[in-house]
């Protein structure tokens, strides 16, 4: 008769005892390691979670409502202190074609001026003679598709309101349009009113202006941060927006050369470009530090030219590279002198020559 | 009575009134209306404005006042700025044949609709006109007048053109 | 829809050629709402009746200095509208998708729409949505021009009359192209109402 003792004496049976403890053993580390990062996990999502509330809570004493009157009626938007001296961030849609602004901060009604708007960047800069807080400028090309923001507003007659979501995109054109520059697509849901509000990161800082909304406000638009610093800068410095221009039309050439398919068509008259050397048919390579791929590109290229800036342009003719350093001028656009406003501000009745062209 | 007679079929139609567009839609319309035309405007060569104004002007004087000293002096100054200009706007000019004969990058073919407005970047034009008391219209669903939620449908930044 | 009375119009077109633009602001505050009903119903697209809404009022801007008053204002607009839709709508050809207006809760007030669905079996047996969504269907199957006599009798209101100066046709053809257009309508509802799914 065999005992239990005799049969854990037996060598085999003892080195499976053995393996199968040390299969427990791997087990129970396993699992506890398991246990640990769902614990982990879950503090995490926590700690997502909160953050959005930690971000919010943070930013939204900078974030007020701003109230304007435009030649129709009143008008209702958001907006963003950037330094400590009431200096506001908005969109051109709010703060851009109406006056008598005002705004709501700290529970008390304030009167506003406007100080800059500016339609090629979408944005305008108000200004409240009371000390503020600001929000910190952050990057918009740290941003990726995915990247978690946060959006606060002011929609309708509400106070101010979180919004979440992610970067769904960087967009040169919106329905066959092309924008001056590469807005952010933001996946987050938006409401009237909510135009100027600004688009944080999780860190807290601004990554740029929510300007407008697309499909049933469940998207939107915004206009990133480094295109309204350009902006405050060029007024810093000028006292103005100072959209600079070099006088190249850049279409798409046939055949791809080094790498990029812009060709430059055109070399207008009377321009920057007119006289540096630059050829019709050179093939645009970079501009200034951006390179350049196809001719969308120079959409962002353009935009942050300064007039007066020299502008360093490398192109391909034939074989050759070549770069030619061109001084920017001010952009046509900006030059329109403010005879079109009249003294008595009538619009002015057109003659119409032919039907309106509606493309097909 | 298994069929639409005539009389079903124009109250089915009928009903179609009710289908409306959104809250705030036609409040917002005349504000785009007037963004619209100071874009057209932005558009057309000074010498043409200038010279519709001066057409304007004319057709609402009569003759006598026409041989006036004011009006002669104002008919020179005229002639002058237009042909100054004329010479100033000769790039203008240019871009404006640029955007019109450009590549067709503003009208790209796209099922969900396209824009045509090619206004380049432009500085702003500000109409100060008094406030208007709005006409209530049947189909908006105000009672009192509340301010205008700014959120728009597109940017208002964009480019015709590549250029740069 | 009763026609606006005309001596408004009359004084408000008046201020607008003499140089008053407010007053054209008037105008179109006041046929924003009626002419969208005409684009949207003829087109059946949102989108598309917003462009061409803001290219009716600007063509009629700009040709307004024209303006003799032969007719009325109502029809001279009545008129830009639908032969802009006409032509928008022969380049848009049958590239087209709905893009629907929602349909105002104050339906259920409707004296006409509480008849139809308390004694109408094809109605009463359609959920509404899909009602619209049909007879939008059938509306498209239609010719333009069709098209444009029927939402201008039916749902615009208008009379033969002033659709035929609209459209510059006689009286007759208005008519007969309401006849023809509701048969069409009705064959394509019957449709729906056999194959009610699918």
């Amino acid at each position: 008769m065999s005992r239990l003792s005799d049969f854990n004496r037996a060598p085999e049976f003892r080195s499976r005892f053995r393996f199968v403890s040390l299969c427990r053993l791997a087990l129970s580390l396993f699992a506890a390691f398991g246990l640990v990062r769902l614990v982990r996990a879950q503090e995490e999502s926590a700690t997502a979670i909160s953050h959005v509330k930690e971000v919010f809570e943070r930013a939204a004493k900078a974030v007020v409502k701003i109230h304007g009157v435009d030649e129709h009626c009143e008008i209702s938007g958001t907006g963003f202190f950037i330094d400590p001296t009431g200096t506001l961030y908005t969109a051109y849609t709010v703060g851009g074609e109406a006056g008598n602004f005002t705004i709501d901060f700290n529970g008390k009604r304030y009167p506003a001026r406007q100080v800059l708007a500016d339609i090629r960047s979408g944005m305008a800069i108000l200004k409240t003679d009371v000390a503020t807080p600001a929000l910190p400028i952050g990057k918009s090309e740290e941003l990726e598709v995915a990247t978690p923001v946060v959006a606060i507003g002011y929609p309708l007659d509400l106070p101010e309101t979180p919004n979440f979501g992610m970067i769904a995109g960087f967009d040169r054109k919106y329905l066959g349009r092309y924008f001056s520059t590469t807005h952010l697509r933001v996946n987050l849901p938006t409401q009237r009113g909510e135009a100027g509000a600004p688009l944080l990161n999780m860190k807290g800082e601004v990554v740029g202006i929510l300007v407008s909304s697309l499909e049933n406000n469940s998207a939107c638009y915004a206009v990133p941060i480094e295109a309204a610093e350009k902006i405050r800068s060029d007024f810093v410095r000028f006292g103005e927006a100072r959209h600079g221009w070099v006088g190249i039309n850049v279409s798409e050439a046939a055949k791809q050369v080094e790498g990029s398919r812009a060709e430059m068509t055109q070399i207008m008259d009377g321009t920057p470009a007119a006289g540096s050397g630059i050829k019709p048919g050179d093939i645009l390579l970079q501009v200034g530090r951006k390179k350049v791929h196809e001719p969308e590109d120079v959409l962002d290229a353009s935009f942050f030219i300064t007039a007066g800036d020299t502008v360093p342009i490398t192109v391909m003719r034939g074989n050759e590279k070549l770069t030619f350093n061109v001084q920017a001028e001010l952009h046509p656009a900006s030059q329109r002198p403010p005879l079109i406003a009249s003294p008595t501000n009538q619009a002015i009745p057109l003659k119409l020559d032919s039907e309106v062209q509606r493309t097909p | 009575m298994d069929e639409f007679n005539d009389n079903e079929i124009g109250k089915l139609l009928r009903l179609k009134r009710y289908e409306q567009p959104p809250p705030g839609y036609f409040e917002n319309f005349l504000h785009e209306f007037h963004r619209r035309q100071r874009d057209e405007l932005l558009r057309e060569p000074l010498w043409r404005i200038l010279l519709e104004r001066t057409q304007g002007f004319i057709f609402r004087l009569d003759v006598r006042s026409l041989t006036s000293y004011p009006a002669a002096i104002a008919a020179v100054l005229v002639c002058a700025a237009v042909i100054s200009l004329k010479i100033y706007q000769e790039p203008g000019a240019a871009n404006v044949v640029a955007l019109q004969s450009g590549p067709a990058l503003s009208t790209a073919v796209n099922a969900e609709g396209e824009w045509t407005l090619a206004s380049p970047a432009a500085t702003r034009i500000f109409r100060a006109q008094p406030l208007r008391s709005l006409n209530e219209s049947a189909n908006t669903h105000r009672a009192a007048i509340p301010p205008r939620y700014v959120l728009d449908s597109v940017p208002v930044s964009y480019e015709s053109t590549f250029r740069f | 829809m009763e026609q606006p009375k005309t001596d408004e119009d009359q004084q408000l077109v008046a201020r607008t050629q003499s140089g008053d633009a407010a007053a054209f602001d008037q105008l179109v505050i006041k046929y924003t709402p009626r002419l969208y009903g005409l684009v949207y119903n003829m087109t059946s697209n949102h989108e598309d009746t917003n462009d061409l809404l803001q290219d009716i009022f600007s063509k009629a801007y700009k040709a307004i200095r024209g303006f003799r008053g032969k007719s009325s204002f109502y029809t001279w607009i009545h008129s830009i509208a639908v032969n802009m839709t006409l032509n928008f709508l022969k380049k848009r050809g049958r590239r087209f998708h709905l893009s629907l207006d929602d349909v105002d809760t104050s339906i259920q007030n409707d004296k006409e729409f509480l008849e139809l669905t308390a004694t109408s079996s094809p109605v009463r047996e359609a959920d509404l949505s899909e009602l619209q969504r049909r007879l939008n269907e059938a509306m498209m199957k239609l010719s333009d021009e069709h098209r444009a006599v029927v939402t201008m009798f039916h749902i615009q209101g208008m009379p033969h009359s002033e659709i035929s100066k609209i459209l510059r046709v006689s009286e007759g053809t208005v008519r007969s192209r309401l006849f023809y257009a509701n048969r069409q309508l009705q064959n394509y509802l019957d449709e729906f109402r056999k194959n009610p799914v699918g």
